[in-house]
């Protein structure tokens, strides 16, 4: 624990007496990482930075920063620093008095702040600003402003707290790219959290998918992609098509799971023996085959072609199997061309690219069908 | 009334001649350093310990009660002394700073004093008597301004490294500033517009407002006129100053 820059073990944090919004929350974060929370609205991963700030406290379980424990330390004595959601800017300061602040608080003298502050705003691209009033900016600028306030004091953990939820897509993009750069540049930790989990894949160098107040799984952003370990973390991670069904039977390399609309075919190489088990097959959009490509394939199906999604650069293509039963298609524009709405067309994957998940989720007695469908 | 104060007095009546000896005589007679002293001195110490009581039960309104319920509760108590009749209020005050009453009884009771003070008919009566009737005055803006500020905002003071104390000066307490000034005035305004208190409980002290109503009750209408504009005068200009200081706050902030 002592060598992680973030650790914690068994952390409780409760909201009243009602609602546990962290639920023995264990995990560490490597020095220089960029570590990225996601989950739903409510999974506690806000709760978790404003813990990890000192802003809140916890009620049971250990924190430690840089190998110190930081119970009933403040958080003007962690080596922590913040952007909030709301950016928070005083109100009464203008851009320069703001970002200078944390250096006036830690007792630099004028000159080296002077210098600092304005290294700070070129650093987020406000060069020039220091004289405006915070009331005068954009969101986006204040953003920024606030992202260099907590910058300039050259924290050790950088968390951010949903840097990108209140920002128009092109901005998000740009600020996506920014955070990249500052990051590799600066070498600190960078904690973020969002709950969009485009987010979370293309930052992460290690992301931690949390569910009411629970780690649904924490890795590499590709290997949660690849290899969910709960319907939830499956779900939350990259689009996937999820059916809930019973493995009866193993034949050589395949694995027979019996859905209540027909019998599905997954690969088993190197499997376990789960024969029996109640479990969720899941098929990600970009695995389905229609037509003519599906001919070869042991997973087929003749389908309506319900609906679709057009995204520009792909389209999700809905199939209806059966009345309530649809899969989702990733297609790329020029294959939707030649189908129409209504009719019937074969579709097919590889059983090699499904994934049988066993566990709903992490969090005990929930039903397998209730996590695929939502409740 | 500003006409009124430019006529001649002429005996017990006055002639429309306009004039200026009205100030003058007041201006250089004995008594107008005395009285304006008393007037405005007594009333900015008492502004300013009503600031001194009012901002701390106003912090802890806003910061430390936290349900809704028991903040309107404790604001409702505040309330009840107006609900009583100034008159019944005014005969309540025997019997707190008398030297039978409470103040004395519980000093005593204590081991403080061995005799009861002389409270009633002192100045220290009127400080008493008007910062209690004005603190609500200044506790509710300085509440409605502590109340306005963003928490997000404390909580990013704290996290940029300052301390408790540092978090109050530099974010709370400037901007609750406006509360502060505003209060200020409430009470100000209402202290000024008192002239019965000083005369009735403070000993018949010699208060501009007493001097108002005693050249009015004797028909001295120049004089008394001249007087109550010099009190207006000089509390526009204590307003004005007042208000300069939120302006500046607005104009220089840093």
């Amino acid at each position: 624990m002592a060598d992680k820059v973030v650790a914690t073990k068994d952390l409780v944090k409760w909201y009243g007496k009602s609602v546990l919004a962290l639920n023995k929350v264990t995990f560490e974060i490597d020095e220089g990482d960029f570590f990225v929370l996601i989950g739903p609205s409510g999974c506690g991963k806000s709760t978790l930075l404003k813990v990890m700030s000192g802003i809140l406290d916890y009620d049971e379980g250990q924190l430690f920063i840089k190998g110190s424990d930081m119970k009933n330390v403040p958080p003007h004595k962690r080596d922590v620093s913040m952007m909030l959601e709301t950016y928070a800017l005083f109100p009464h300061m203008n851009v320069f008095n703001n970002v200078a602040f944390g250096l006036k608080m830690l007792g630099k003298d004028a000159s080296e702040i002077e210098r600092e502050v304005k290294e700070s705003l070129e650093l987020v691209g406000l060069g020039g600003f220091e004289k405006r009033s915070p009331l005068e900016l954009s969101g986006g600028q204040r953003q920024r402003v606030a992202l260099a306030r907590a910058l300039v004091i050259k924290p050790s953990v950088l968390l951010l707290d949903e840097p990108l939820s209140h920002v128009d897509y092109m901005l998000q993009r740009k600020l996506m790219e920014d955070l990249k750069t500052l990051h590799k540049k600066i070498g600190n930790t960078f904690v973020l959290t969002t709950h969009v989990q485009e987010h979370g894949l293309s930052l992460a160098d290690t992301m931690m998918v949390m569910n009411t107040g629970v780690i649904e799984q924490i890795g590499r952003p590709d290997q949660i992609y690849s290899t969910p370990r709960t319907v939830f973390a499956a779900r939350f991670v990259g689009d996937i098509n999820l059916f809930s069904g019973e493995v009866t039977s193993r034949q050589g390399d395949t694995y027979f799971v019996k859905t209540e609309w027909g019998e599905l075919k997954a690969s088993s190489k190197e499997g376990p023996d789960i024969v029996g088990k109640k479990l969720a097959y899941g098929i990600r959009p970009k695995f389905i085959k229609v037509n003519d490509e599906a001919l070869s394939l042991a997973n087929q199906f003749k389908s309506k072609f319900s609906g679709y999604y057009y995204f520009g650069d792909a389209v999700e293509c809905l199939f209806e199997i059966v009345d309530g039963i649809t899969v989702k298609a990733s297609m790329a524009p020029e294959a939707v061309f030649n189908l129409k709405l209504g009719e019937s067309y074969t579709i097919g994957w590889n059983p090699a690219d499904a994934k049988l998940i066993e566990k709903p989720s992490v969090i005990e007695g929930l039903d397998i069908e209730e996590v695929i469908y939502g409740k | 009334m500003v006409a009124m104060s430019l006529y001649t007095p002429v005996g017990l009546g006055y002639l429309p001649v306009l004039t200026v000896v009205n100030y003058v005589n007041f201006f250089t007679s004995p008594q107008a350093p005395i009285i304006l002293v008393n007037t405005f001195g007594t009333i900015l110490l008492a502004c300013v310990i009503t600031l001194i009581f009012g901002y701390p039960f106003a912090y802890f309104l806003t910061f430390h009660i936290n349900s809704e319920k028991a903040k309107t509760y404790i604001i409702s108590l505040l309330m009840v002394p107006f609900l009583i009749d100034w008159t019944i209020r005014s005969v309540a005050w025997f019997s707190i700073l008398g030297e039978g009453g409470i103040i004395n009884y519980a000093l005593m009771v204590m081991g403080a004093i061995r005799q009861p003070m002389t409270l009633l008919f002192t100045r220290n009566a009127l400080y008493i008597i008007w910062v209690q009737t004005n603190l609500l005055f200044m506790i509710f803006p300085i509440h409605l301004a502590l109340n306005r500020i963003d928490r997000d905002i404390i909580n990013a003071a704290k996290v940029l490294k300052a301390p408790p104390h540092k978090v109050f000066y530099n974010i709370v307490f400037k901007l609750s500033l406006p509360g502060v000034i505003t209060g200020f005035i409430f009470v100000f305004v209402s202290t000024l517009g008192d002239a019965v208190t000083p005369g009735l409980w403070a000993g018949g002290l010699q208060v501009l407002g007493l001097s108002v109503s005693t050249y009015a009750s004797n028909f001295l209408w120049p004089q008394s006129a001249a007087l109550a504009i010099v009190l207006l005068v000089i509390a526009l200009a204590v307003l004005y100053v007042l208000l300069k200081i939120v302006d500046i706050k607005k104009l220089i902030y840093e």
